[in-house]
């Protein structure tokens, strides 16, 4: 009895806010939609937002809990948004369901661009760091490249997507939602068990995750083929609100657009992707209209700037004492209780990395800015 | 959660500042379209819109269709299908009523496949790939398709009589393989020979290997725009190769990227010749470098003519009702502008319409020095 | 032939461009993503002086203007994390990169300008007309490839490079300026850059916002397959490369799939040989 009291009280909301979030996004999807209070300009912003989410979700898993930075993602998304799509051309003509060749052609999508995870994971096992970053890259470019030539998807003409869903009902926007609520809960559920853990592990030192026997390999691994495998749903996904789907859409400068999710979310906060995912693409989707010819370079410009001061902001010493006075705990008087901190966000300051670990643990001298209290304790010195 | 409320408050931030805009209903129609306003193409989408806000201006002025103004806009889709499918969505969000589609190929096609769910009419200034109308009622077009341009051409260099011809295109873009698979085809069915080179948007700005290999010929074809074949046109004279350089509309605005050290004659087929004497593109010439003091090209010409197009389909079709729904519109204009009585004598000729949605009109052969 | 001579002309551009990752990732150890974009900007300061005065000038404009770029840069988003992870400074230095190209977009508009530079005309090489622009090219890279060794190996700049190359801590602690160190590090590459963007004119007479970025992409694969760190590697790795994709490009099947194929070589050598082909091992230490 007593085991399941405590049990019953530690449900923490903080752990399950994700997929309330999503949840409750669907909800108000549905009733919104059946009450007819939807534009078409709505349905399609938030069938992009649908996707962000997954997109900013499953790389956040590589970037921010694996802590290998992947420039490929878009490339991922790309296989599955080809793969899917080609598929469901044949398919609708045998299944009269949309639905249901949407479900299958999500899980073929997914599961090729999975394979293709496990082909760049297994560099991803010798890589490290920046040398990573840029083999990513390259492969997110080499996929474009082949499937822009192959004559059986469009060529240069783009893959034409028959159109299943009818762009005034929101069918597909619903399944959308339902996708995102499905990759929440499963992300969710894998962070908070012990792979979860193990995969964090690796991110904070993986010579000492080896040491505790924890398999690196088999655990790079399946965190890019998983990631890839959500990135591949959320490219059929797109294939089906898109036609035609052209290769240039997946260029390395999506991939960064999903990086800038994560990180303004905040590396290895979900929470933060689903936020920052929602709000890009809102601000694309506005932008689109009010920024065009010179002006466009704005949102560029607007990019660049969340990277640099979002990064720089975490990162950099300087700002430190500006961070601890501006602590949301701090404003609001809250006192600091241990088990609310969040065992699975990274902060910056303590990523560490492949790189640095080995300078770390080969000189003795300790880095002028190291300071491991403050930066464990979140502001709590108060 | 410092970061939640970071940004909760920037969304506010900016939610706040779009709010306000709201509908208005006027006595007008509505007529809408995408382009890229922005990035490497947006030269072919500003010349468009400007055409057609000019077109838009002149019938205005003349007291519009039976009394209704026409309210033209167009929506940056910075020439991809993602953002004009959105665009799509925001105008009819806006009540678009009859549309010139979108201005690039990739777009177009986009932009066609959500239309045909609507029943929308629209009419395409340049989107030239054949898919875009294809199977498609509601879709029709004011420039050439690619194929009609790749087998035009062949005629042409037939005519000419040159020994040696080469061609080079873009095989990562639509209009430029679209051309060039009908001139394969088509010299294949003639039996000549030439030799085939090709370039990728990643690789397009260095030529010098595609011209090493054709610097013998006496005429190169070009079936891509106007930027790269600037760059081939100066890789000729690194390389000194002295040929003919053909091309076909997209070559409109290469004047601007030679300069004196290129001698090569270069020559392309198109609808419209900005010094032209006939009546319409010389007052339509004079009426654009009045307004946007340039001087116009082909897409302008063919923004122009679309927007023509539509007014008088509309005229024809005695539309009174500035309301109409856009099924309804299609249906009176499409059979309007398929009358075979129907024609139109714009800037880029006379032009007259099938079902299919092609248009037919003569070609001219325009060169630049 | 003649594409083997389209190839080297190529390489020395890749390889002038991958000299500058390599001066920066060796001695700073950052990839600097934004390399690319400096390279843009000295097209775009020549593309402009030389509306108003000759090419000479407009080369030391374009030197002076990169080197100040790449200096401010480092100082304002670089410098303050020298002691952060590779992944926030990558992620600062794509931000950096993206903000170059919007600045030249918001100021040049995004199309690109055809420019117009003097013609070098050609020489007689045994049977073969050879470009001059390929030869000086191929003469500059290799000269600076000496320069920039010799003043590595022989000045006490560039020995101080080596030291905090090999480890910053211990570097300080024998009175080395590191941030003095890195910073001229940045003049130099980005002088590099505005080397590499005149003969890039020279070959591609062209100017827009975005026509760093690939050419930095490549570079950047072409100094990874030459060894990073190592400036006879980026030499190397750079002409490779370039001899690659216009070979590539000369073959009718293979040319659609260029891009592929160099990306792919540069995955290739990173999972056989991750150093690179010249490339030094570092053990790495527990």
């Amino acid at each position: 009895m007593g085991n399941l009291k405590t049990k019953r009280s530690s449900f923490k909301l903080h752990h399950h806010i994700n997929w309330i979030i999503a949840a409750v996004a669907l909800v108000l999807v549905v009733i919104l939609s059946f009450a007819d209070a939807l534009g078409r300009s709505d349905v399609s912003l938030l069938n992009r937002v649908a996707y962000s989410i997954i997109l900013a979700v499953s790389l956040n898993l590589v970037v921010g809990f694996l802590g290998e930075l992947s420039l490929g993602h878009a490339g991922f998304m790309c296989v599955g948004a080809y793969i899917g799509c080609y598929i469901a051309n044949y398919l609708n003509s045998v299944i009269d369901s949309p639905v249901l060749v949407l479900i299958i052609t999500m899980f073929v999508g997914g599961l090729v661009a999975a394979f293709f995870g496990f082909i760049i994971g297994l560099p991803a096992l010798r890589l490290k760091g920046d040398y990573l970053a840029i083999a990513t890259l390259a492969f997110g470019e080499i996929v474009r490249n082949i499937f822009k030539n192959l004559p059986y998807f469009g060529g240069a003409k783009g893959l034409i997507v028959n159109k299943i869903f009818s762009s005034t009902k929101p069918t597909l926007l619903i399944i959308s939602f339902i996708v995102v609520l499905i990759t929440l809960v499963v992300t969710q559920n894998l962070i908070r068990s012990k792979h979860g853990r193990a995969i964090t592990a690796i991110r904070d030192n993986e010579i000492a995750a080896k040491a505790m026997g924890i398999n690196v390999t088999y655990y790079k691994l399946f965190v890019f083929v998983f990631a890839a495998f959500f990135a591949g749903v959320a490219g059929v996904l797109y294939g089906h609100q898109t036609t035609p789907v052209m290769y240039s859409f997946f260029s390395y400068n999506y991939s960064i657009e999903i990086l800038v999710m994560v990180v303004l979310g905040g590396m290895g906060n979900i929470t933060g992707s689903i936020l920052a995912a929602t709000l890009i693409t809102y601000v694309n989707f506005v932008l689109q209209n009010e920024l065009t010819g010179n002006l466009a370079a704005l949102k560029l410009l607007i990019y660049a700037i969340i990277l640099i001061v979002v990064v720089l902001f975490n990162n950099a010493p300087v700002f430190r004492p500006i961070k601890e006075k501006l602590n949301f705990r701090r404003l609001f008087g809250r006192k600091h209780s241990p088990e609310r901190i969040k065992d699975d966000a990274a902060a910056w300051d303590r990523v560490p990395t492949k790189i640095q670990m080995d300078e770390l643990l080969s000189v003795d001298v300790t880095p002028t800015n190291y300071e491991p209290d403050k930066g464990l304790k979140d502001g709590g010195d108060d | 959660m410092k970061k939640v409320l970071s940004l909760l408050l920037a969304a506010l931030l900016i939610v706040t500042c779009f709010v306000g805009c709201g509908k208005e209903t006027a006595n007008e129609i509505f007529i809408g379209a995408t382009g890229p306003l922005t990035g490497d193409a947006s030269s072919y989408g500003n010349s468009v819109n400007n055409g057609a806000m000019l077109a838009v201006e002149e019938i205005n002025a003349a007291g519009g269709l039976n009394g209704i103004n026409l309210k033209f806009e167009m929506k940056d889709d910075k020439a991809t299908a993602g953002d004009a499918a959105t665009g799509y969505d925001s105008l009819m969000d806006e009540g678009m009523q009859i549309s010139l589609g979108s201005v690039t190929s990739g777009s177009c096609e986009s932009f066609a496949a959500k239309s045909v769910e609507d029943n929308l009419f629209f009419i395409t200034p340049s989107a030239s790939a054949a898919n875009v109308i294809e199977n498609r009622p509601n879709a029709f077009r004011v420039c050439f398709g690619d194929p009609d341009q790749g087998v035009l051409a062949v005629d042409e260099l037939e005519k000419a009589g040159y020994k040696k011809i080469g061609a080079i295109y873009d095989s990562s873009d639509d209009y430029s393989s679209g051309i060039y698979e009908a001139f394969k085809a088509a010299m294949a069915e003639k039996k000549i020979t030439y030799i085939e080179q090709s370039f990728d948007a990643e690789n397009k700005k260095d030529f010098s290997t595609q011209v090493e290999a054709l610097k013998d010929c006496d005429a190169i074809f070009l079936p891509i725009y106007y930027t790269e074949a600037g760059l081939i046109a100066k890789a000729c004279v690194a390389k000194g190769c002295t040929a003919v350089l053909f091309g076909c509309d997209g070559l409109d605005g290469v004047a601007d990227q030679i300069d004196a050290t290129v001698t090569n004659k270069i020559s392309y087929i198109t609808p419209f010749d900005v010094n032209s004497t006939d009546e319409v593109p010389a007052k339509f010439v004079a009426a654009y470098k009045a307004k946007y003091n340039e001087t116009p090209d082909q897409f302008a010409a063919d923004g122009y003519d679309a927007i023509y197009a539509i007014y008088e389909a509309m005229k024809a079709a005695n539309i009174t009702d500035a309301d109409i729904e856009a099924s309804e519109l299609c249906e009176a204009v499409k059979k309007a502008i398929t009358d075979a009585s129907f024609k139109l004598d714009g800037a880029t000729g006379e032009m007259k319409w099938d079902a299919s949605g092609a248009c037919t009109k003569v070609p001219q052969i325009v060169e630049v020095n | 032939m003649s594409t083997i001579l389209d190839g080297l002309s190529l390489g020395a551009i890749y390889a002038l461009i991958a000299l500058g990752y390599t001066m920066v990732y060796g001695i700073a150890k950052m990839l600097n993503f934004a390399h690319g974009d400096i390279i843009m900007v000295g097209a775009y300061a020549i593309f402009v002086t030389l509306a108003s005065t000759n090419l000479l000038l407009a080369l030391v404009v374009s030197i002076l203007l990169c080197a100040v770029t790449g200096v401010v840069v480092e100082k304002l988003a670089y410098k303050p994390l020298r002691s952060a992870s590779p992944l926030a400074v990558l992620i600062t230095a794509i931000g950096v990169s993206y903000f170059l190209q919007g600045t030249a977009q918001l100021i040049f508009g995004s199309k690109s300008q055809p420019i117009t530079l003097p013609s070098l005309g050609s020489i007689q090489i045994g049977n073969f007309q050879v470009e001059l622009r390929t030869v000086i090219t191929l003469g500059v890279g290799a000269l600076l490839m000496v320069g920039l060794t010799l003043f590595v190996k022989c000045t006490r700049t560039g020995r101080a490079m080596l030291a905090v190359s090999e480890d910053k801590g211990a570097a300080q602690l024998m009175g080395v300026n590191v941030n003095r160190i890195i910073m001229i590090t940045f003049a130099i590459g980005s002088t590099l850059a505005a080397c590499a963007s005149f003969f890039y004119l020279l070959q591609i007479p062209s100017v827009s916002p975005t026509l760093g970025a690939m050419p930095g992409i490549k570079a950047f694969a072409a100094a990874v397959i030459g060894g990073i760190g190592s400036i006879p590697g980026a030499m190397v790795g750079g002409v490779l490369l370039g001899l690659v994709e216009k070979i590539c490009t000369s073959i009718p099947v293979l040319n659609p799939y260029t891009t592929a194929i160099e990306f792919g070589l540069l995955i290739v050598i990173l999972l056989v040989r991750p150093i690179g082909l010249l490339g030094v091992r570092r053990r790495e230490k527990v």
